[in-house]
Order: C-alpha cells, then structure tokens, then sequence
C-alpha cells in the first residue's frame, strides 16, 4: 500500500494530476459563478418579459373586465393567444375581484364562474430554480376601483434548458481545457524531467559498477540547472572513475607484492635442496663408478629436481597475467598447497589439506586461487606456533565451497564487516591488501561469504557456477 | 299581404317617375355624396378584403363611392338604417320584421338556390345532446340580441318550452357574431350556442378545424335569408340602383368573386313575406317573455 502513496508517484503524472484538479476546481467555480449570473439575467429578462406581457394583456382586457364580458375576455386572451406566442403562456385566467373566473385560455379547464385555483391567487414573481413553470400576476384596475386580475401560468422550461445548455458547454469546455492542460503539463514535466531522468538512468547504471561520464555534446548549456547538474554528475564519475583506477592499482600491487613475497619464498625452497644437488653432483664426480653410489645420487637429484620443477611450475601459475579465466581444477588447489607449506613449515603449523573437486568447475582459476591463497596466508598469520590450519574444497549442487579455518584469536570487526558486506571500498591503511583482495573477488564472483568463530576463524566461501549466474562479469 | 303590396306598387310609381331626373342629374349629385352600406361581422376573422370587393362592385355599379360602415351589433346598423344614416344595410330578418314599416327589402340573398336559411343549435363535438331541452343548465353562447338564428329562434323554442334563456340556462352571453358563437362552444367557453346555419355550414368548409369541434344539435325550419335592406326614407333610385347593383352581382367578374366568397348564388328582390315566420317567432317570444 505504501508503494501507492500519492508521494512515490512520478512527478510527470502528478504534476498533470495537480493541474487537472486545480482546473477542476477552476472549471466548477468559474461554472458555478457563470449559472448564477445566467439565472439572476434570465430571472431580470423573464420579469421585464411578463410585464410587458402583462401590460399588454390588462390593456386589451380592461374594457372587458370593467363590463364584465366573458365573450370580450376571451376573445382578447384568444386572440393575444397568437401575438404573445413567444411568452409561452400555458393558461391565461381572468380573475373577478370575487375570486371567480371571468375567462381563461383553457374554459373547458377553467369554466366560466368557477373559482379560480390557488396557485392563480397574487403572489410575488418567484422563478424557483428547476420548475417547469411560474405563475405571473397583474392586478387590473380602474379610477383606483379593483376590476380584477389577470394570472398566467407561464412556460419557463425554456429558462431551464438554456441554463442546461450552459452547463453542458460549460462542462464540455471545461473538460477539453482540463484534458488539454493536463496533457500539456505532461509533455512539459517529462521534458522539463528529462534531464533529471537521464542522470538518475546514469546514476542508477553507477550501482552497476558503471558510472559513465556525459559526452560533452549532450550537455546542456552550463548555465541551466539541467547544466550545472549533468557537470557536477560528470566531475564525480571522473572522481569516481580515478577512485576505481587506483583501487585497481592497488591491487595489482598486491598481488605483485605477492608474488614477490613468494618470488623470495621461491628461491628459499629452490635454495634447500641445491645443497643436496651439488652433493650429489659431487657424489656423482667423486663415485661415479660406483653404479649404487651413482644410482642413489641420480635418485637424489631427481627428487631435488622435482620439487624445484613443482615450485616453479607453481609460481608459474600464479602468475599468468589477466586474462587466465580457465575453469578451476584440482590442480590449482594443490598448487597452492607447494606455496604454503614453506609458510606452514616456518611457522610449525600443521595443515589439514582436503580438496574433493574432481575435474574442473567453472569459476575464473585466478580469481579462486587468489581468494584461496590469501584466506591461507591470512590464517597461517593468525596461527599460533603449531596450531592447524584446515583447508576444504569440494563441488556440491553446482557450488564451489571453500573452507579455510585456523586456530587464531578469530577475524577482527573490520575484517569480518569487509568479507561479509563487500562493499567495504575503503581501502585498509594498515596490514596488506589479502582480505580487501578477497572481498573483492567475492563480489566478482558474486560468492556468499559465511565466517564462523572465535574460538579461531573458519571463513566459507561460497562460490556459484559461472555458467549458471547472469550477475558474473564476462570473462573473456 | 295587402302591406307588402303597397310598397311594391309605390316603388313601381317612383322607380317611373323619378328614373329619368336621377338618370339625368345623376352625373353632378351623385358624385357630391358617397352611398353607405351597412354591414354586420359575417363569418370571416378578416372580412377587409370582402369589404373592399363589396365598395368596388357596388361603386361601379352605381358610378359613386360606395362607403361600407361596419358596427359590432345588428342594433347600431339597425339604427343608423332606420335613421337613415345608412343607405343600405345588409341586416337580420329579425331587426327586419321588428322595423318592418320604416324599411324596404332592396334583395335577398340565394343561399343553395333559395333565399332561405336554418338556425342551428350547437354544441360540442363531445357533447350527447339531440334536443334544446337536454341543454338545460349549460352555458350557452348568443350571437346578438336582434339576431334572429343567433337569439331569437332559441328564445322562441324556449318559450314553447315554458321557459326563458335567463331561467333555462346558467348562464349566457353574447359573443355579437355568428363567427365567435362557434369560437365560443368550440373553446368550451359556452357549452351550446344559438348560431346562424348559413355561417356554420360556410365555416365548416372554410375553417373545418374550428367547426369540427362543434356539432349541430338541432336546426330549425327554414327562414327569410338576412336581406339588404334600405329605409323607405331613402332615396329611391339609389334604392333601385344599388338592388340593381345587387341582382346582377352574378353577371360580372368581381360579382361573382363576391358571390364565391360569400358562398352565395346570388340575389332575388324577396318579398316582406318571406320573413313572416321570423316575424311570428318574434311574437311568440315576445308572448313569453
């Protein structure tokens, strides 16, 4: 119901609304004010109308009043019959002092001597408002000696039907305006709103992620209100747009300064078995002959070999650059695992590594192993000495879950607000960028965050099929 | 019958005598004064256009300006005749008989090939009455008191009855013209009428509409058509002249068109006696009351 308020309505249909009341309320006054004046003319017009009616009349009677002639009475009312036609005079009564009748219009209705009805008795001129008739009345007299008086019943419906002809073109006038003022203040408000309208469209593009500047040729003059607004909405796209860039920026650093740090932890775990290499290089050069020496120091460079192949092989997918929106397999989580274990391993913690996706899913691999390895760093950080740090991954109903739980004193407000709301756009000024980054991805994928804890932190990442949501970004 | 020979034969002896002198003074002393017609409403709303026919075909008949003088009732024409203010008048057979010695019957219209009419009683269409004594009560339209269809006919069947208008009916009143008796009974203003036959059988051609509404309820014997009269005071040939004028109505073009209006054949001399009926009627009311 609220959403029906009159105030959620949109100003193109409530300003026309408003003039279509107003003119209504014009319409009925001015109509009202109109009838009154039509009727007070009509009343003024019918008044001087039956008085000349009634002179004449009185005059032609008079004589025959005086002598008291029906025959003389009648014949004038029959023959003014025709004179006055325009009159509309239904009955015409001649009326004696007595109160009988002397001649009518109508004898068969009105016989001569009956008493003549009440409603022919002298009254003042009263046009009521609606009736089909009034009686008017003159008495007659002669050298100051009442003779009688003549009353007429008189058509007055003409009075009425013009009124409602009034009306009626009052109404229909009335009404074309309205329509007309109505339909002009809509053409206006939506063109007066339509500059309005386009900034709300671009605003409204800007909970999208796309807050475009107004191309300078669809700007209207600057100094309009329309102007001044689409400049002020221009400025704070360009505000906006530089904010992005540097976020943008800045996460790109992140993840440098990840790779970094790993570059780092690389050759450390590159450095560790070179010794073993070089020893059995040696061995190799001093017992070569030896072929069970030689064979154990062969097995020993293989092995050292591997592991520097795998540390490789994992950096190297780290780092792919931008455009690595392969699905996720297997493979990638396990990678990760060759990253952390160094990290673990100095820090004696234990990891608890459980990974069911089996094939691949479809979500970009980069953004999944960026979200992966950093909750792991996170948690290795927030790890006690020789505490646990779990990892899950699994595929369940079109879902990718991934669980990373450590025994830490538990996520901070601000870290748990960034995960959970995403939309936490300002950027940590202390500590890395590891949550930040993973909020954002989260919301790139579109994924529900679930945390649980203290005691330690468990974070839940939920991730949808790619395929299936229409709210992920392309990923080309 | 002895009465009404004697004017004839003093006609016959100034007609010779006085023929030649009018004929030869004609010229100069008929010019000097024009020849008044009496006239009473007859049955036309607008009779202006029959008058002027009258005035014309009289006044080329006699080589004179004629004048038609009207009055509403047979007693102002009546007596301007018998004053001799009037040359001629066209009058009831009533005032006839009534100044049977002071006037002289100059012709005698031909309504349907003879100079007779009827009265009629009438009333309206609606109305179930067949007799004068089922109309006891009404209110009754007269035409004129010295009319003889629109007055006296009824008063003397009243007198037959015992009765008088006054004592017979409500009311009545008269409307001083054959034309308004039929307005009168047809609007409902009077609820019978007394009414000259000839008018009421002329209008139900002429105004079927107004006629329609009313219905003969009984007529009366066949009496004197209204004549043209003339004092016996008046000048002999202008007398003469003007029955002249009237009898050979028939024989020219405006004559005829009078005749056609009038609904008339034309005009035969008549005698006193043909309204001797009249003139019993009128004793017999007078008897009564």
């Amino acid at each position: 119901m609220r959403a029906l308020a009159p105030r959620r309505w949109p100003l193109a249909l409530r300003v026309p609304l408003l003039i279509t009341l107003l003119m209504i309320g014009i319409a009925g006054a001015i109509s009202k004010l109109v009838l009154v004046r039509l009727e007070a003319t009509q009343a003024t017009h019918f008044e001087e109308l039956s008085g000349a009616y009634l002179d004449g009349l009185s005059t032609a009677l008079l004589p025959a009043m005086i002598r008291r002639d029906p025959w003389e009475a009648f014949d004038a009312l029959d023959r003014s019959r025709a004179r006055y036609r325009g009159v509309g005079a239904l009955r015409v009564l001649v009326v004696l002092p007595d109160g009988t009748v002397l001649a009518a219009s109508d004898p068969v209705r009105h016989p001569l001597g009956a008493a003549a009805p009440s409603e022919a008795g002298p009254a003042p001129l009263h046009l009521a408002p609606g009736a089909a008739t009034a009686w008017i009345h003159r008495a007659v007299s002669e050298g100051g000696m009442p003779v009688g008086r003549i009353a007429a019943e008189v058509d007055v419906t003409a009075l009425a039907t013009e009124r409602r002809a009034t009306l009626l073109a009052l109404v229909g006038v009335n009404a074309a305006l309205t329509v007309l003022f109505a339909i002009l203040g809509w053409l206006l408000v939506r063109r007066m709103l339509r500059p309005v309208l386009r900034l709300s469209e671009r605003l409204g593009r800007a909970a999208e992620g796309r807050l475009d500047p107004i191309p300078e040729a669809e700007l209207p003059a600057a100094d309009t209100e329309a102007g001044r607004a689409f400049r002020r909405y221009n400025a704070a796209a360009a505000a906006i747009a530089e904010r992005e860039a540097l976020l943008t920026r800045l996460a790109e650093e992140e993840r440098r300064a990840l790779v970094g740090r790993y570059a780092s932890a690389m050759a450390h775990e590159v450095n560790n078995p070179l010794g073993g290499l070089f020893n059995a290089v040696r061995m190799i050069q001093r017992h070569g002959d030896d072929p069970e020496r030689r064979q154990r120091a062969a097995s020993l460079l293989e092995r050292g070999l591997t592991g520097i192949h795998n540390i490789v092989r994992a950096s190297l997918i780290l780092w792919r650059g931008e455009s690595d929106a392969r699905p996720v397999s297997a493979a990638d989580i396990d990678d990760l695992r060759l990253l952390i274990e160094s990290e673990a391993r100095r820090r004696e913690l234990v990891l608890d590594w459980q990974q069911g996706i089996e094939g691949s899913f479809p979500a970009p691999a980069q953004a999944v192993r960026q979200i992966a390895l950093n909750l792991l760093l996170n948690a290795c950080a927030a790890s006690p000495p020789g505490g646990r740090v779990t990892v899950r991954a699994g595929v369940a109903a079109g879902t990718l879950t991934l669980v990373v739980a450590d025994e830490g004193p538990g996520l901070p407000g601000h870290a748990r607000r960034l995960l959970l709301d995403g939309r936490e756009e300002q950027v940590p000024q202390a500590g890395g960028l590891g949550l930040w980054t993973v909020a954002r991805l989260v919301r790139e994928l579109d994924a529900s965050v679930h945390l649980a804890g203290p005691p330690g932190s468990h974070v839940t990442i939920r991730i949808p099929d790619a395929e299936r949501s229409a709210n992920l970004p392309a990923a080309a | 019958m002895r009465r009404t020979a004697l004017p004839a034969r003093r006609r016959l002896c100034r007609r010779t005598l006085l023929a030649a002198p009018v004929a030869l003074a004609a010229p100069q002393a008929l010019a000097a004064r024009s020849v008044t017609l009496g006239l009473t409403p007859v049955f036309l709303d607008s009779d202006i256009v029959l008058v002027r026919q009258i005035e014309g075909h009289i006044s080329a008949r006699l080589g004179r300006p004629v004048q038609v003088v009207k009055r509403r009732t047979y007693r102002e024409v009546t007596s301007l005749l018998v004053a001799g203010q009037l040359d001629a008048a066209w009058i009831c057979g009533y005032p006839f008989v009534q100044h049977r010695d002071a006037l002289e019957i100059l012709a005698v219209p031909l309504y349907r090939g003879e100079p007779l009419y009827r009265a009629y009683l009438i009333a309206r269409q609606d109305r179930g009455a067949a007799t004068l004594a089922e109309l006891r009560g009404d209110l009754h339209a007269f035409s004129d008191p010295d009319s003889n269809s629109g007055f006296l006919v009824t008063s003397a069947m009243l007198a037959e009855l015992g009765t008088a208008p006054g004592a017979f009916f409500t009311r009545s009143f008269f409307t001083y013209g054959h034309r308004n008796v039929i307005r009168a009974v047809a609007a409902g203003l009077a609820q019978s009428g007394s009414v000259d036959g000839y008018v009421w059988d002329v209008m139900a051609d002429l105004e079927p509409a107004l006629v329609g509404a009313t219905r003969v309820v009984q007529a009366s014997a066949p009496m004197g058509f209204p004549p043209f009269a003339t004092s016996r005071q008046s000048d002999p040939g202008l007398a003469r002249a003007i029955r002249d004028a009237l009898l050979t109505m028939p024989e020219t073009a405006d004559g005829r068109d009078i005749l056609a209006t009038l609904r008339l054949d034309g005009f035969v001399t008549g005698s006193p006696g043909l309204f001797d009926g009249i003139a019993a009627l009128s004793r017999r009311a007078r008897a009564a009351g």
